[in-house]
């Protein structure tokens, strides 16, 4: 008797969290269209006034941060004074700001998104930390097109970059093209010229005009490898158990990112189930890790840890490095090194590509007010899109925005920096991106992305044959692929 | 002769419409009770919001296909979560990572703090109280913080576990956090760091057995050995007990230390992909709800398994002197 009581009680608490848990997840939203002004709680500013406020009261918009950074205090400041004045602007909307820590966004808006319970507005986020998202944004078009949004002031290969199978999910905001970063002092000591400014000058080597590519850096980061005893690394004698500084640092936050400064690719082949490594990321992986264990010119993994030797997040910040491939946002811990300058990224095959980040805000395909989202997203993108640059230490996007970029990075550093260099980078932006989406996207960046576990591996591990690893890399992601829903 | 069974003896007016006897409390009594309830409310409260919902939700994820990176729409999937999880080789590595490890690093987490209350038990010890708070202070310290630190201390370069092998003449000393067979002695040395709670619980057992039982055994010629093993052991047998139903859980849901050293890699060679470790990915970054409760009701189902069977064993083992 007892038990017959109780069961549908159990049936009724279960079918209630189920209706409760999973009823309103977004899992699987439909497309949203953009909504008609008549159905919308409220619409864009009128061209004959002001918005008001609409008969239901302000719509509630939700922004999300940070995926990609925006959490540090002096951000927030000015995140909060952006919100107060678009609510002082908009009294059609409300907006709403929530911060989760980095290390706890990615989790937190796939419960939220889980739930039912998601934001509207996502951002800053890069490409990458948007894909883990893949699937979940919303196709920004129809919204362009409906409110005549002008996207000619944005380079025409970085908008692109938005252009996905999913539609056009962002518009660009800041962008942070890639460059060589060297000191010049070391290069003076070795008595060796400073590599070229101009993407597709020569390099001058003992004398003669040599191409800059990645065997003349080979040569010359050789040269800038010293140990305990001042011999460099093309010397007899030379000491890699004792190395005081290195000669060059790949971008090693991610195997698709180091992969991109020897060519654009993706790990997708075309039919997007099958994984087809480029051979030009082939080449990057094999120069990373013959750098690192053959000719000593990198730092190994334990190295690269080691709070004693790299005790900033990468080794060029440290001083002890002469010349590193970084995306323009490192900038933000360049300070402590008084001599540094930027390059032309080498060439490989005769090809430069200059591995390209960008973040942007983007709008879930969930979110119940699309047309006020976007009334956010533009305001964010433009009226305000000055002081979070700032804070966010981006470069701008917009082409007619540069200059004062390029004015409010220098005011940041003694010594003159020729950021011409990171401008004519945008022009060589790895198309396909590095971090373009692909199937099982979180599992795969498992293998290669940021302390991912080849990556991790190939740079602890000596002796290893790469071509071995490569294609163990491969088995294993096509394994992954597989198995992806 | 067979044995009868017992049956209480209820009365007829006693007994509850669902069958339940009446505990026949007068009104003091169940005002009593009511109050009780009330005071407890909160802790219930939390419990069915907190704890007890979320199980249930759990199971029920784990009987759909919640998965944000797919295109399906939501449905009921019946066991099929569970079908993939017995096929998935990855269970069964990570549960054989687990178990492995478990066997590593139990003894010495039940062992090890039970040594040191010892230690600070013995009245030849000076200074007892520094020592205790020396060995409770990395417990008060964050965990991730301690095994930042432990991260830096086991450095192949520049750690000064090395550094300190080399001073002693090791020209090319281990590199622990990297090295498949030095990977469980490292990770359990970092797990020391947070014995001071263990020590402290046995401690207070070592405290509390009657002094009366050392002076008998000692009047009876016993020495240091005998003494441990016929009066400490059986009197801390409950407190071992205790540890290791802890230790037993803390193990099976180890975590923390392989996310922070290696993000969740597995790294090196597989070695540290702990079960708990697949449930959170599963969940949290590969964004599979489902599988991942699925997989969290097994880790619940094997945890609950080998703690009923300690507690069965524990009737044979454990000594509770008030029992009679």
């Amino acid at each position: 008797m007892h038990q017959r009581l109780s069961r549908p009680g159990v049936l009724l608490t279960a079918f209630a969290l189920l209706a409760s848990a999973c009823g309103g997840t977004t899992a699987t939203p439909s497309p949203a269209a953009p909504s008609q002004p008549a159905e919308s709680a409220s619409v864009a500013p009128s061209p004959s006034g002001p918005p008001t406020v609409p008969p239901g009261g302000p719509v509630d918009i939700r922004w999300y941060c940070c995926l990609g950074g925006g959490e540090a205090p002096e951000q927030k400041t000015v995140e909060d004074k952006v919100v107060a004045d678009f609510n002082a602007s908009h009294p059609n909307i409300h907006l709403t700001f929530e911060v989760v820590t980095y290390d706890q966004a990615n989790g937190q808006l796939t419960t939220e998104i889980q739930s039912g319970n998601g934001p509207d507005i996502v951002g800053p986020v890069g490409i990458g930390g948007a894909n883990a998202f893949h699937g979940q944004w919303l196709d920004l078009k129809p919204y362009i097109d409906k409110t005549g949004y002008d996207l000619s002031g944005f380079p025409s290969n970085v908008v692109d970059i938005y252009k996905l199978d999913e539609g056009q999910v962002g518009i660009p905001f800041a962008i942070y093209p890639s460059a060589l970063f060297y000191r010049k002092s070391l290069f003076e000591e070795a008595g060796l010229a400073e590599p070229p400014h101009k993407y597709g000058d020569m390099y001058t080597l003992d004398g003669q005009q040599v191409e800059w590519n990645y065997d003349t850096a080979r040569t010359v980061a050789k040269r800038l490898t010293v140990d305990k005893n001042n011999k460099d690394a093309s010397q007899a004698g030379f000491d890699p158990k004792k190395i005081q500084q290195w000669g060059f640092e790949m971008q090693r936050d991610d195997l698709r990112g180091m992969g991109a400064y020897f060519g654009p690719g993706a790990l997708a082949s075309g039919d997007g189930k099958t994984v087809a490594i480029p051979d030009a990321w082939k080449a990057a992986w094999k120069y990373y890790y013959t750098g690192i264990w053959t000719d000593h010119v990198s730092m190994t993994g334990p190295q690269f840890e080691s709070k004693d030797i790299n005790p900033s997040d990468y080794p060029f910040f440290n001083g002890n490095v002469a010349m590193s491939e970084n995306f323009l946002w490192s900038t933000y811990g360049v300070g402590k090194v008084d001599d540094w300058d930027l390059a032309a990224i080498p060439s490989y095959n005769g090809q430069v590509t200059a591995a390209f980040n960008a973040d942007t805000f983007r709008i879930l395909k969930g979110s119940k007010h699309p047309d006020e989202a976007f009334q956010v997203l533009t305001y964010l993108l433009g009226d305000a899109s000055g002081d979070l640059l700032k804070a966010y230490g981006g470069f701008p996007a917009r082409t007619a925005d540069q200059a004062a970029g390029i004015t409010a990075l220098q005011s940041q550093f003694k010594n003159t920096v020729d950021w011409q260099v990171a401008v004519d980078g945008i022009g060589k932006a790895d198309n396909p991106n590095f971090e373009s989406y692909m199937p099982a996207y979180n599992e795969s960046l498992g293998l290669v992305g940021s302390g991912g576990k080849y990556l991790t591996k190939w740079g602890n591990t000596a002796g290893l044959d790469m071509d071995a690893q490569i294609q163990a890399l491969q088995t294993e992601m096509q394994g992954i692929w597989d198995k992806a829903p | 002769m067979a044995a009868v069974p017992i049956q209480p003896v209820i009365p007829r007016e006693g007994r509850r419409r669902f069958g339940r006897p009446s505990l026949g409390k007068s009104p003091l009594a169940r005002n009593e009770a009511r109050w009780g309830l009330i005071f407890l409310s909160p802790w219930l409260f939390g419990f069915v919001a907190f704890t007890f919902l979320p199980i249930i939700a759990s199971l029920i994820f784990s009987l759909t296909n919640i998965n944000l990176a797919q295109d399906q729409p939501l449905r009921f999937v019946g066991l099929e979560n569970f079908q993939r999880m017995l096929a998935d080789p990855q269970t069964w590595e990570s549960l054989a990572v687990t178990f492995r490890f478990a066997a590593f690093n139990l003894p010495i987490a039940i062992v090890v703090p039970f040594v040191v209350a010892l230690v600070l038990n013995s009245r030849y010890l000076r200074g007892v109280g520094i020592f205790r708070t020396l060995f409770f202070l990395p417990y008060v310290i964050p965990f991730v913080a301690g095994i930042l630190a432990w991260q830096g201390m086991l450095n192949l370069e520049t750690g000064w576990v090395n550094e300190f092998l080399r001073l002693l003449g090791v020209q090319n000393p281990p590199n622990w956090l990297q090295d498949t067979t030095l990977i469980y002695p490292s990770l359990a040395f970092i797990g020391l760091w947070g014995i001071g709670a263990g020590v402290i619980v046995n401690l207070a057992g070592l405290k509390g057995i009657p002094s009366e039982l050392y002076d008998a055994a000692r009047i009876d010629g016993a020495g240091w050995w005998a003494v441990l093993r016929n009066v400490t052991l059986p009197m801390m047998s409950p407190v071992i007990f205790y540890s290791l139903i802890l230790g037993i859980v803390d193990v099976l849901q180890y975590f923390l230390v392989p996310l922070v050293l290696y993000n969740g890699t597995g790294e090196p060679g597989g070695s540290t992909l702990f079960f708990n470790l697949v449930i959170y990915k599963q969940a949290f970054n590969f964004q599979n709800f489902s599988y991942g409760a699925t997989l969290a009701w097994l880790l619940f189902g094997i945890t609950l398994a080998i703690t009923l069977l300690v507690f069965r064993t524990s009737r044979r083992w454990v000594y509770y002197a008030g029992e009679r």
